[in-house]
């Protein structure tokens, strides 16, 4: 829960930020974009049935790192808020923090061959 | 397989808890309903039954130009109408059914997590598109689209348990478009 967030709480920061330093466009259209993509998947997966929806955030954590150069920022300030950001997304992004619910298996049951729900099931 | 009771037990198999109990679903349809109030109301103006929006942070200005953006009215219908008719359809299949439907009524368990989840999205691209595309900001739109998003993660462990109790549909043999439809036969015999 903690980790979601703090999460939430950087991707907030990232949406104010251009105004905070006085972005250009680039560089606040990119967290703009970015930032509600890490409030949402932070959100979502505060909930126990959806918590590895947490890893998207580390894919946006991982853009935020290249996004300086790819996008070619001539600015200090928001590259390092870039580095500082993404580095701290994927670190919250990738634990997994109490799930305290069983779900049969989970999501990932539906691609399964012999599911934990079908043989609990069955044994019933 | 134990006697009856079993069968037709309300907790999935290998699950500790029953997604589909009113204590799970009453709160998103609340949640939902407020949602729908934003929705009509920013759609009120958006249809100029009213003459402007409250805003107290970002000013009714800002909120109006993000209401009048051609992004939101690309459709026939106001964006806003639109998300007061996905709220609509949210707090509807939220609430109808008893506290067994993930197994009795797929259908309307997974009609509930397309409506929720989609709609979220959408909430989410139009937030992004309020900045970049319009530079201005709306309150309202943005509480809206905490509130859709606040939605998904709740409403999901349901779309989950129907999901596998049709997986075990399939593996038995059965029709699974019978069961999804609630086909009793089928729901009695499967778990």
């Amino acid at each position: 829960m903690l980790s979601r967030i703090l999460n939430v709480l950087l991707g907030l920061w990232l949406i104010v930020s251009p105004a905070v330093f006085q972005f250009n466009k680039t560089i606040a259209d990119n967290v703009h974009i970015v930032g509600p993509l890490i409030v949402t998947v932070a959100v979502v997966a505060i909930s126990d049935s959806v918590r590895n929806f947490r890893l998207v955030n580390t894919l946006c954590g991982g853009w935020l790192l290249i996004a300086p150069w790819v996008l070619g920022y001539s600015n200090m300030t928001a590259t390092i808020n870039d580095l500082i950001v993404g580095s701290l997304t994927i670190g919250l992004s990738l634990i997994r923090g109490t799930v305290s619910h069983q779900f049969g298996g989970g999501w990932r049951s539906l691609f399964q061959d012999n599911p934990e729900h079908l043989r609990l099931a069955n044994q019933q | 397989m134990k006697p009856m009771e079993n069968v037709s037990s309300e907790i999935p198999p290998g699950w500790d808890y029953n997604p589909s109990t009113w204590g799970q679903r009453l709160p998103l349809v609340a949640v939902a309903v407020v949602g729908l109030g934003i929705s009509l109301y920013l759609g009120l103006y958006q249809l100029r039954i009213i003459p402007s929006v409250w805003d107290p942070f970002f000013g009714s200005a800002s909120s109006q130009k993000v209401l009048n953006s051609p992004l939101s009215r690309l459709l026939p219908i106001p964006d806003a109408l639109l998300g007061a008719i996905a709220y609509g359809v949210d707090a509807i299949t939220g609430v109808f059914g008893r506290t067994g439907r993930w197994k009795t009524l797929p259908w309307l368990v997974v009609l509930f997590g397309v409506a929720v989840g989609p709609m979220g999205t959408v909430s989410v691209l139009l937030v992004i598109a309020q900045p970049i595309l319009e530079n201005a900001w709306c309150t309202l739109c943005l509480i809206s689209a905490a509130i859709s998003i606040a939605m998904i993660g709740p409403a999901m462990d349901e779309v989950l348990a129907s999901l596998q109790f049709l997986q075990r549909v399939k593996r038995s043999g059965q029709s699974v478009w019978k069961a999804f439809w609630g086909n009793k036969a089928i729901i009695s015999t499967v778990r």
